[in-house]
Protein backbone atom coordinates (compact mmCIF):
# COMPACT_ATOMS: atom_id res chain seq x y z
CA UNK A 1 0.00 0.00 0.00
CA UNK A 2 2.86 2.38 1.06
CA UNK A 3 4.22 1.76 -2.36
CA UNK A 4 1.30 2.38 -4.23
CA UNK A 5 0.62 5.79 -2.50
CA UNK A 6 4.35 6.67 -3.02
CA UNK A 7 3.76 5.34 -7.12
CA UNK A 8 0.76 8.00 -6.40
CA UNK A 9 2.82 10.83 -4.95
CA UNK A 10 5.25 10.62 -7.46
CA UNK A 11 3.01 10.94 -9.92
CA UNK A 12 1.60 13.94 -8.25
CA UNK A 13 4.91 15.44 -8.43
CA UNK A 14 4.68 15.30 -12.46
CA UNK A 15 1.83 16.36 -13.09
CA UNK A 16 2.09 19.23 -10.78
CA UNK A 17 5.06 20.21 -12.46
CA UNK A 18 3.98 23.32 -14.60
CA UNK A 19 3.32 22.16 -18.47
CA UNK A 20 3.78 25.77 -19.25
CA UNK A 21 7.33 25.82 -17.77
CA UNK A 22 8.46 22.93 -19.34
CA UNK A 23 10.00 21.95 -22.50
CA UNK A 24 8.69 19.38 -22.87
CA UNK A 25 4.97 17.29 -21.79
CA UNK A 26 6.70 14.43 -20.29
CA UNK A 27 3.38 12.38 -20.83
CA UNK A 28 4.03 12.23 -24.61
CA UNK A 29 7.09 10.73 -23.85
CA UNK A 30 6.73 8.76 -20.61
CA UNK A 31 3.31 6.81 -19.56
CA UNK A 32 2.29 7.90 -15.70
CA UNK A 33 0.42 4.65 -15.30
CA UNK A 34 3.78 2.45 -16.21
CA UNK A 35 5.94 3.06 -12.60
CA UNK A 36 9.41 1.22 -12.96
CA UNK A 37 11.83 0.78 -9.92
CA UNK A 38 15.35 -0.62 -10.83
CA UNK A 39 19.01 -1.00 -8.72
CA UNK A 40 22.04 -0.46 -10.28
CA UNK A 41 25.22 1.28 -11.16
CA UNK A 42 25.11 4.41 -13.32
CA UNK A 43 27.42 3.19 -16.19
CA UNK A 44 26.90 6.36 -18.22
CA UNK A 45 26.39 10.46 -17.68
CA UNK A 46 24.79 12.44 -20.04
CA UNK A 47 25.25 16.44 -18.49
CA UNK A 48 23.21 18.06 -20.88
CA UNK A 49 20.17 20.10 -22.23
CA UNK A 50 17.78 20.37 -22.91
CA UNK A 51 17.48 17.34 -20.39
CA UNK A 52 20.19 15.13 -18.48
CA UNK A 53 20.14 11.39 -18.63
CA UNK A 54 21.65 8.97 -16.30
CA UNK A 55 22.40 5.27 -17.84
CA UNK A 56 21.83 2.78 -15.39
CA UNK A 57 23.06 -1.07 -15.64
CA UNK A 58 20.75 -3.55 -14.15
CA UNK A 59 21.75 -7.32 -13.62
CA UNK A 60 18.44 -9.67 -14.43
CA UNK A 61 18.74 -12.53 -12.62
CA UNK A 62 19.84 -14.74 -15.65
CA UNK A 63 23.27 -12.79 -15.06
CA UNK A 64 22.86 -10.43 -18.51
CA UNK A 65 22.87 -7.10 -18.01
CA UNK A 66 19.89 -4.34 -19.47
CA UNK A 67 20.79 -0.36 -19.65
CA UNK A 68 18.56 1.77 -18.63
CA UNK A 69 18.60 5.15 -19.92
CA UNK A 70 16.50 7.79 -17.35
CA UNK A 71 15.63 11.20 -17.96
CA UNK A 72 16.20 13.71 -15.77
CA UNK A 73 15.67 17.69 -15.44
CA UNK A 74 17.73 20.08 -17.16
CA UNK A 75 21.16 21.04 -16.16
CA UNK A 76 19.80 24.50 -14.97
CA UNK A 77 17.04 22.87 -12.71
CA UNK A 78 19.56 20.13 -10.81
CA UNK A 79 22.15 22.71 -10.62
CA UNK A 80 20.10 25.41 -9.21
CA UNK A 81 19.07 22.67 -7.17
CA UNK A 82 22.43 22.11 -5.75
CA UNK A 83 24.22 19.20 -8.06
CA UNK A 84 27.08 19.14 -10.48
CA UNK A 85 27.86 16.54 -12.98
CA UNK A 86 29.63 15.00 -10.39
CA UNK A 87 26.98 14.20 -8.01
CA UNK A 88 25.94 10.94 -8.83
CA UNK A 89 29.22 10.28 -11.01
CA UNK A 90 29.90 6.96 -13.25
CA UNK A 91 30.04 3.39 -10.92
CA UNK A 92 27.05 4.90 -8.18
CA UNK A 93 24.86 2.26 -7.13
CA UNK A 94 21.35 3.45 -6.93
CA UNK A 95 17.73 2.98 -6.78
CA UNK A 96 15.83 4.79 -8.94
CA UNK A 97 11.97 5.21 -9.48
CA UNK A 98 10.13 6.98 -12.56
CA UNK A 99 7.51 5.85 -15.59
CA UNK A 100 8.49 4.12 -18.80
CA UNK A 101 8.89 5.12 -22.02
CA UNK A 102 5.42 4.57 -23.93
CA UNK A 103 7.12 2.91 -26.83
CA UNK A 104 10.26 1.97 -24.78
CA UNK A 105 9.94 1.13 -21.46
CA UNK A 106 13.81 0.94 -20.83
CA UNK A 107 13.74 4.47 -21.55
CA UNK A 108 12.45 6.03 -18.23
CA UNK A 109 12.37 9.56 -16.80
CA UNK A 110 13.15 9.84 -12.93
CA UNK A 111 11.04 10.54 -10.64
CA UNK A 112 13.27 9.60 -7.59
CA UNK A 113 16.51 8.62 -7.18
CA UNK A 114 18.29 7.06 -3.62
CA UNK A 115 21.97 6.28 -3.48
CA UNK A 116 23.85 3.10 -2.19
CA UNK A 117 23.52 5.30 1.57
CA UNK A 118 19.88 5.73 1.55
CA UNK A 119 19.98 9.54 0.59
CA UNK A 120 17.53 10.82 -1.89
CA UNK A 121 18.72 13.32 -4.35
CA UNK A 122 16.41 16.07 -6.05
CA UNK A 123 15.48 14.89 -9.48
CA UNK A 124 13.48 17.91 -10.33
CA UNK A 125 10.42 17.71 -12.20
CA UNK A 126 10.21 15.67 -15.80
CA UNK A 127 9.89 17.94 -18.94
CA UNK A 128 11.86 20.62 -17.59
CA UNK B 1 -6.41 14.33 -24.26
CA UNK B 2 -3.75 15.72 -23.04
CA UNK B 3 -5.18 18.20 -20.57
CA UNK B 4 -7.80 15.67 -19.90
CA UNK B 5 -5.02 13.06 -18.63
CA UNK B 6 -3.54 16.19 -16.44
CA UNK B 7 -6.79 17.16 -15.37
CA UNK B 8 -7.61 13.25 -14.08
CA UNK B 9 -4.28 13.07 -12.84
CA UNK B 10 -4.54 16.00 -10.94
CA UNK B 11 -7.86 15.30 -8.80
CA UNK B 12 -6.39 11.80 -7.99
CA UNK B 13 -3.00 12.98 -7.12
CA UNK B 14 -5.82 15.69 -4.66
CA UNK B 15 -7.35 13.03 -3.38
CA UNK B 16 -4.31 11.28 -1.90
CA UNK B 17 -1.88 14.02 -1.24
CA UNK B 18 -2.39 13.59 2.53
CA UNK B 19 -1.71 10.03 2.21
CA UNK B 20 1.18 10.41 0.36
CA UNK B 21 2.26 13.18 2.90
CA UNK B 22 2.45 9.37 5.55
CA UNK B 23 3.47 7.46 2.25
CA UNK B 24 7.01 9.54 2.19
CA UNK B 25 9.77 7.17 0.30
CA UNK B 26 11.78 5.85 2.79
CA UNK B 27 15.15 8.29 1.66
CA UNK B 28 16.08 11.36 3.91
CA UNK B 29 14.69 14.29 2.12
CA UNK B 30 16.78 17.51 0.58
CA UNK B 31 15.78 21.01 2.16
CA UNK B 32 13.57 22.60 -0.89
CA UNK B 33 13.29 26.53 -1.82
CA UNK B 34 10.60 27.95 -3.59
CA UNK B 35 11.79 27.95 -7.31
CA UNK B 36 10.08 30.27 -10.13
CA UNK B 37 8.95 28.28 -12.84
CA UNK B 38 8.89 24.76 -11.04
CA UNK B 39 12.55 23.70 -10.83
CA UNK B 40 14.04 25.41 -13.88
CA UNK B 41 13.86 28.77 -12.54
CA UNK B 42 15.72 31.04 -10.23
CA UNK B 43 14.77 31.29 -6.40
CA UNK B 44 11.96 33.62 -5.86
CA UNK B 45 13.02 37.29 -4.70
CA UNK B 46 12.34 37.46 -1.08
CA UNK B 47 11.90 41.37 -1.54
CA UNK B 48 9.11 43.01 -0.22
CA UNK B 49 6.92 43.09 -3.19
CA UNK B 50 5.37 46.95 -1.78
CA UNK B 51 9.26 48.54 -2.49
CA UNK B 52 8.82 51.11 -4.95
CA UNK B 53 9.42 50.03 -8.20
CA UNK B 54 13.00 51.07 -9.51
CA UNK B 55 13.40 53.88 -12.22
CA UNK B 56 16.58 54.56 -14.21
CA UNK B 57 18.15 58.23 -14.72
CA UNK B 58 16.29 58.84 -17.40
CA UNK B 59 12.74 58.14 -15.55
CA UNK B 60 11.98 54.90 -17.17
CA UNK B 61 11.07 52.04 -15.16
CA UNK B 62 14.29 49.57 -14.09
CA UNK B 63 13.33 46.42 -15.93
CA UNK B 64 16.15 44.79 -15.55
CA UNK B 65 16.80 41.78 -12.64
CA UNK B 66 16.34 38.16 -13.63
CA UNK B 67 12.52 37.01 -13.87
CA UNK B 68 10.58 34.07 -14.67
CA UNK B 69 7.40 33.84 -16.06
CA UNK B 70 5.63 36.26 -18.68
CA UNK B 71 4.83 33.91 -21.43
CA UNK B 72 4.43 30.13 -22.47
CA UNK B 73 1.13 29.43 -21.46
CA UNK B 74 -0.99 27.78 -23.95
CA UNK B 75 -3.49 30.37 -25.24
CA UNK B 76 -6.83 28.69 -25.25
CA UNK B 77 -6.35 27.65 -20.95
CA UNK B 78 -6.08 32.14 -20.69
CA UNK B 79 -8.79 32.88 -23.09
CA UNK B 80 -12.45 32.81 -21.86
CA UNK B 81 -14.91 29.14 -22.35
CA UNK B 82 -15.85 29.45 -26.02
CA UNK B 83 -13.59 32.31 -27.31
CA UNK B 84 -11.13 30.12 -28.91
CA UNK B 85 -14.03 28.95 -31.44
CA UNK B 86 -15.29 32.19 -32.20
CA UNK B 87 -11.27 33.50 -32.72
CA UNK B 88 -10.17 30.67 -35.52
CA UNK B 89 -10.62 30.95 -38.80
CA UNK B 90 -12.00 27.61 -39.98
CA UNK B 91 -9.21 26.45 -41.61
CA UNK B 92 -6.81 27.50 -38.70
CA UNK B 93 -9.64 25.49 -36.22
CA UNK B 94 -9.68 22.74 -38.83
CA UNK B 95 -5.08 22.47 -39.26
CA UNK B 96 -5.23 22.68 -34.75
CA UNK B 97 -7.23 19.80 -34.52
CA UNK B 98 -4.43 17.79 -36.53
CA UNK B 99 -1.66 19.51 -34.44
CA UNK B 100 0.22 16.97 -32.18
CA UNK B 101 3.20 17.48 -29.48
CA UNK B 102 5.05 15.66 -31.82
CA UNK B 103 4.40 18.37 -34.53
CA UNK B 104 5.58 21.61 -32.39
CA UNK B 105 8.75 22.74 -33.85
CA UNK B 106 9.71 24.22 -30.44
CA UNK B 107 10.39 20.31 -29.20
CA UNK B 108 12.85 20.13 -31.19
CA UNK B 109 14.86 23.40 -29.88
CA UNK B 110 13.30 25.55 -32.56
CA UNK B 111 12.66 29.32 -31.10
CA UNK B 112 9.12 29.52 -29.92
CA UNK B 113 8.35 33.59 -31.11
CA UNK B 114 8.38 35.89 -28.79
CA UNK B 115 5.53 34.60 -26.59
CA UNK B 116 7.51 31.31 -26.04
CA UNK B 117 10.67 33.80 -24.92
CA UNK B 118 9.89 34.24 -21.49
CA UNK B 119 8.47 31.15 -19.33
CA UNK B 120 9.78 29.12 -16.61
CA UNK B 121 13.09 29.64 -17.42
CA UNK B 122 14.93 32.42 -16.57
CA UNK B 123 15.42 35.51 -18.89
CA UNK B 124 16.36 39.16 -18.92
CA UNK B 125 15.39 42.18 -19.75
CA UNK B 126 18.72 44.46 -20.73
CA UNK B 127 17.79 48.66 -20.93
CA UNK B 128 20.57 50.54 -22.16
CA UNK B 129 21.80 52.92 -19.27
CA UNK B 130 21.21 56.31 -20.73
CA UNK B 131 18.54 58.87 -22.10
CA UNK B 132 17.39 57.77 -26.00
CA UNK B 133 17.99 54.43 -25.31
CA UNK B 134 18.42 52.62 -28.77
CA UNK B 135 17.60 48.87 -28.02
CA UNK B 136 16.11 46.45 -24.84
CA UNK B 137 17.06 43.33 -25.35
CA UNK B 138 15.40 40.54 -23.88
CA UNK B 139 18.28 37.71 -23.29
CA UNK B 140 16.41 34.23 -22.89
CA UNK B 141 17.95 31.46 -21.52
CA UNK B 142 16.31 28.54 -23.10
CA UNK B 143 14.90 26.82 -24.90
CA UNK B 144 16.35 28.07 -28.21
CA UNK B 145 19.04 30.34 -25.92
CA UNK B 146 18.57 33.53 -28.27
CA UNK B 147 18.35 37.01 -27.81
CA UNK B 148 15.51 39.71 -29.00
CA UNK B 149 15.91 42.78 -30.20
CA UNK B 150 13.64 45.70 -29.74
CA UNK B 151 14.35 48.96 -31.42
CA UNK B 152 13.61 52.30 -28.82
CA UNK B 153 14.98 54.82 -31.24
CA UNK B 154 11.75 55.56 -32.77
CA UNK B 155 12.21 53.98 -35.85
CA UNK B 156 9.11 52.54 -37.47
CA UNK B 157 8.54 48.85 -39.04
CA UNK B 158 10.33 48.21 -42.40
CA UNK B 159 7.65 47.79 -45.47
CA UNK B 160 7.68 44.77 -45.87
CA UNK B 161 10.02 42.72 -44.09
CA UNK B 162 11.61 39.03 -44.12
CA UNK B 163 9.55 37.26 -41.89
CA UNK B 164 12.02 36.08 -39.00
CA UNK B 165 11.64 33.92 -35.35
CA UNK B 166 11.29 36.67 -33.57
CA UNK B 167 9.95 39.41 -36.19
CA UNK B 168 10.98 43.33 -36.26
CA UNK B 169 10.35 44.73 -32.61
CA UNK B 170 10.21 48.45 -31.92
CA UNK B 171 9.26 49.78 -28.24
CA UNK B 172 8.37 53.23 -27.01
CA UNK B 173 7.42 54.36 -23.39
CA UNK B 174 3.98 55.10 -22.03
CA UNK B 175 4.31 56.30 -18.95
CA UNK B 176 5.47 53.00 -16.68
CA UNK B 177 4.47 50.87 -19.26
CA UNK B 178 6.63 49.29 -22.10
CA UNK B 179 4.78 48.65 -25.47
CA UNK B 180 6.54 46.25 -27.75
CA UNK B 181 5.27 46.25 -31.78
CA UNK B 182 5.76 43.44 -33.53
CA UNK B 183 5.56 42.46 -37.21
CA UNK B 184 7.46 40.25 -39.36
CA UNK B 185 6.95 37.04 -38.43
CA UNK B 186 7.05 33.71 -39.86
CA UNK B 187 4.78 31.30 -39.42
CA UNK B 188 7.34 28.42 -39.17
CA UNK B 189 7.35 28.40 -34.94
CA UNK B 190 3.85 27.85 -32.91
CA UNK B 191 2.52 30.64 -30.61
CA UNK B 192 2.04 27.72 -27.58
CA UNK B 193 2.25 23.82 -26.70
CA UNK B 194 -1.61 24.13 -27.89
CA UNK B 195 -0.87 24.76 -31.52
CA UNK B 196 -2.96 27.74 -32.60
CA UNK B 197 -2.01 28.42 -35.71
CA UNK B 198 -0.87 31.62 -37.21
CA UNK B 199 -0.05 33.47 -40.68
CA UNK B 200 2.53 36.01 -41.39
CA UNK B 201 0.43 38.56 -40.94
CA UNK B 202 0.80 38.17 -37.21
CA UNK B 203 0.61 41.72 -35.50
CA UNK B 204 1.97 41.53 -31.61
CA UNK B 205 1.33 44.60 -29.00
CA UNK B 206 2.86 43.88 -25.71
CA UNK B 207 2.37 45.95 -22.97
CA UNK B 208 4.88 45.25 -19.67
CA UNK B 209 4.28 46.85 -16.64
CA UNK B 210 6.17 46.41 -13.31
CA UNK B 211 2.80 46.45 -10.88
CA UNK B 212 5.12 46.24 -8.40
CA UNK B 213 8.71 45.46 -7.10
CA UNK B 214 8.45 42.00 -7.63
CA UNK B 215 5.75 41.25 -10.41
CA UNK B 216 6.02 41.70 -14.14
CA UNK B 217 2.56 41.99 -16.23
CA UNK B 218 2.22 41.39 -20.03
CA UNK B 219 -0.73 41.93 -22.04
CA UNK B 220 -0.84 41.00 -25.37
CA UNK B 221 -3.35 42.02 -27.94
CA UNK B 222 -2.77 39.60 -30.69
CA UNK B 223 -3.99 40.46 -34.42
CA UNK B 224 -4.02 38.00 -37.69
CA UNK B 225 -6.03 38.72 -40.14
CA UNK B 226 -5.15 35.34 -41.73
CA UNK B 227 -5.85 32.87 -39.00
CA UNK B 228 -8.25 34.79 -36.80
CA UNK B 229 -11.74 36.52 -37.06
CA UNK B 230 -10.76 39.52 -34.31
CA UNK B 231 -7.51 40.50 -32.19
CA UNK B 232 -7.57 39.46 -28.64
CA UNK B 233 -5.68 39.95 -25.62
CA UNK B 234 -4.18 38.05 -23.17
CA UNK B 235 -2.17 38.15 -19.78
CA UNK B 236 0.94 36.89 -18.19
CA UNK B 237 2.79 37.36 -15.16
CA UNK B 238 6.49 37.41 -14.35
CA UNK B 239 8.29 37.33 -11.01
CA UNK B 240 11.21 38.54 -10.24
CA UNK B 241 14.17 36.16 -9.33
CA UNK B 242 16.51 36.84 -6.67
CA UNK B 243 19.18 39.41 -6.98
CA UNK B 244 22.21 37.32 -7.14
CA UNK B 245 20.67 34.52 -9.61
CA UNK B 246 21.87 34.90 -12.77
CA UNK B 247 20.69 33.13 -16.79
CA UNK B 248 23.14 30.05 -17.59
CA UNK B 249 23.50 28.44 -20.57
CA UNK B 250 21.17 25.91 -22.49
CA UNK B 251 22.11 24.57 -25.08
CA UNK B 252 18.47 22.50 -26.22
CA UNK B 253 20.02 21.04 -29.35
CA UNK B 254 22.87 19.33 -27.77
CA UNK B 255 21.39 16.14 -26.46
CA UNK B 256 17.33 16.25 -27.37
CA UNK B 257 15.98 12.86 -27.26
CA UNK B 258 12.27 13.97 -27.18
CA UNK B 259 10.21 11.48 -29.05
CA UNK B 260 12.16 8.72 -28.92
CA UNK B 261 10.22 6.91 -25.77
CA UNK B 262 7.43 7.38 -27.31
CA UNK B 263 8.97 5.60 -30.94
CA UNK B 264 8.99 8.97 -32.78
CA UNK B 265 11.61 10.04 -34.57
CA UNK B 266 12.39 13.94 -34.86
CA UNK B 267 11.31 14.91 -38.33
CA UNK B 268 13.87 16.95 -40.34
CA UNK B 269 15.06 20.23 -40.10
CA UNK B 270 12.28 22.76 -41.51
CA UNK B 271 9.82 20.16 -42.04
CA UNK B 272 8.13 21.43 -38.35
CA UNK B 273 5.31 23.08 -37.72
CA UNK B 274 3.10 23.66 -40.76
Amino acid sequence: MKKTLWVLAAGLALCMAAPLAAHHSWTADYDGGKPVTVKGVVSKVEWTNPHTHFYVDVKNPDGTVKTWNFEMASTLALERAGWTRKTLPVGAEVTIGGFGGRAVTERAIAASITTADGKALFVGKPGQ
Amino acid sequence: MRRLIFFSLSIAALAIALAAAQAAPPAQEQPRVFRLGGANGPEAASEDPNRPVPKLADGTTDLSGIWAGGGGEEIPRLLKPGELDQILQPWAKKLMSTRTDGMDPYQYCMPGGPLRLTGGFAWRFVQHPTVNARYIFQLQEASAHTYRQIFMDGRKHPEDPTPTWLGHSIGRWEGPTLVIDTIGLNDKFWLDGSGIPHTEQLHLIERWTRTNYTTLKRDVTIEDPGAYTRPFTVSYTAKLGTPDSEIMEYICIENNQYGLAQGIQPPAKGETGK
